[in-house]
């Protein structure tokens, strides 16, 4: 049986911001680019995130995602293919030979993109691998009680229940909230020495939403440090220190306590107290994707000493971009994007000049 | 607290001791002083405080504490650290600094003392080995020679004499 064949300047691996970031750049510049996005459906992890505006926008870049998404199934040089995925990769020529495999499960979902219906051989010039990041599981700092302390939630899921409207007046009302930053981040004993540069950020907007919503509510925040969030996050401080209390603690532990999780943490001076919370968000962080190592030999790139893909050093034509190759914010992801299609676009250009030159 | 009170090369002198190295990763998280037994029972017991007195160059204050010596080495510290000081291993650093400069408590003395006699902190007598005899287990010789040695009492075996019975 032989493969369907397809041509494309640029092949992008990821449907999420970067991804579509990307392939929306390139078709500015007249480079037209094929995605192929594991999931039925695009939009990576930034489907999931919520809007953190209260008064003003917050910046989050999760509703960018839409406009993207609209962009992406309006240009006519993007082609979209879901529940696809990369299963071998081999140079070819100037460019790479890549074959595709249909993922089960790959009914055709709302949103661009139709699913692959069979085995495909893909001739490239270029590959941007934008896979994304893994948040990480907090299953995985026991002490914290994800999955055993009732009221216990990873980040990810306080994000899902603030953009489907389940906090609020008229949904669940927690009068006390606690976040704990830095689980799965700056953590030697988990081997994740980095820092994940958008918690603090996400924490600290999503308590703010939570007070907005349910003003009675007070917020706390367990922190290490305050990292820099992005642009005028010092000017911010301020004003969200009076809205929510930071405590610089990182908690020893939370147990089930009487109906609701209990926070176990020692402010400077003092004798460690147990504090009752009606919620506890745990802040996870952000770690190199699934199968960073199989991807990576895929297509030769290397990855960091924190397990993140690079491509420095590594094949002509293959370049990484958005969290696959680092913790990044979503604005950040898609600028990232950008980088990584002018790349691909000037390596298209001058292959082509080469051609009839 | 005053600067010129403080000696910056504590830090590195607690580092460079068996042990001492975590000192240098500590975030001052208090993951440690949230969950250590010791501080739950004496207010005045907090790992983080030890370490950040330590880190600022309180030499004489940390030296001549008496909270050094109350650590039960639990490791409970060592389990939620996300930066893996091994503070009951830091502590055991700064006790040894403290025991040379003559600050160990005399419960600390007494224990040395019964190492050096006899080798271990209980001593053996004919109960013990009558009950291994019965078991078939060969005779346990009080060998209190090494400690003797580490304590400064007599040169360390090999270097001279015979091993006192």
């Amino acid at each position: 049986m032989t493969n369907a064949q397809l041509d494309t300047p640029v092949l992008i691996l990821g449907g999420g911001v970067a991804g579509l970031a990307a392939a929306v750049d390139l078709a500015r510049r007249g480079v037209a680019a094929t995605i192929i996005e594991r999931e039925p459906r695009l939009g990576g992890r930034a489907s999931q995130f919520c809007c953190k505006a209260t008064e003003a926008c917050a910046r989050c870049g999760a509703c960018r995602l839409g406009e993207l998404l609209v962009q992406a199934a309006h240009l006519p040089q993007i082609t979209i293919y879901t529940a696809a995925l990369a299963v071998a990769a081999q140079p070819q020529g100037d460019g790479w030979r890549v074959e595709l495999s249909p993922q089960p499960g790959g009914e055709i979902g709302p949103g661009p993109g139709r699913p692959l219906r069979e085995r495909t051989t893909l001739n490239t010039q270029a590959v941007i691998l934008a896979v994304g990041g893994e948040a990480f599981n907090p299953a995985g700092k026991t002490r914290f009680g994800h999955g055993r302390v009732d009221g216990v939630f990873s980040a990810l899921e306080l994000e899902a229940m603030l953009s489907q409207g389940a906090l609020g007046p008229d949904g669940l009302a927690p009068a006390k909230v606690a976040f704990i930053q830095c689980v799965g981040s700056r953590d030697a004993s988990l081997g994740r020495l980095w820092c994940s540069r958008v918690c603090c950020g996400y924490a600290l907007r999503m308590g703010r939403v939570i007070r907005k919503l349910l003003p009675e509510s007070q917020v706390t925040f367990f922190h290490m440090d305050v990292q820099d969030y992005g642009r005028a996050w010092e000017d911010e401080l301020p004003e969200l220190r009076k809205q929510m209390r930071f405590v610089r603690a990182m908690p020893g532990e939370v147990t089930a306590g009487d109906g609701r999780p209990e926070v176990t943490y020692a402010l400077a001076g003092e004798q460690a107290i147990k504090e009752g919370f009606d919620l506890v968000v745990l802040s996870v962080g952000l770690g190199p994707p699934n199968g960073a190592s199989a991807l990576g030999e895929l297509f030769g790139a290397a990855k960091d000493s924190d397990g993140f893909l690079t491509t420095d050093g590594g094949p002509a034509g293959v370049f990484v971009a958005g969290a696959a190759a680092g913790p990044r914010s979503l604005n950040e992801s898609m600028v990232h994007g950008g980088l990584a299609a002018s790349q691909a676009a000037s390596r298209v250009a001058s292959l082509t000049e080469a051609r009839h030159g | 607290m005053r600067l010129n009170d403080c000696d910056p090369g504590f830090k590195h002198e607690v580092a460079a001791e068996p042990g001492g190295e975590g000192i240098r990763a500590c975030f001052a998280c208090a993951a440690c002083s949230a969950r250590c037994p010791v501080g739950a029972n004496r207010p005045d017991y907090d790992p983080r405080r030890l370490i950040r007195l330590t880190l600022l160059g309180r030499r004489d204050e940390v030296l001549s504490s008496p909270l050094i010596w109350l650590c039960s080495s639990c490791y409970t510290c060592g389990e939620v650290c996300p930066q893996q000081v091994r503070f009951t291993e830091v502590l055991t650093a700064i006790k040894n600094i403290a025991a040379r400069e003559g600050h160990a408590p005399p419960s600390a003395k007494i224990t040395a003392e019964l190492l050096a006699k006899q080798g271990r902190l209980l001593e053996v007598t004919d109960f013990e080995n009558d009950k291994r005899a019965d078991l078939g287990l060969p005779p346990v010789e009080q060998r209190p020679g090494d400690f003797q040695a580490i304590l400064g009492l007599k040169p360390a075996e090999g270097e001279a004499g015979e091993e006192p019975r």
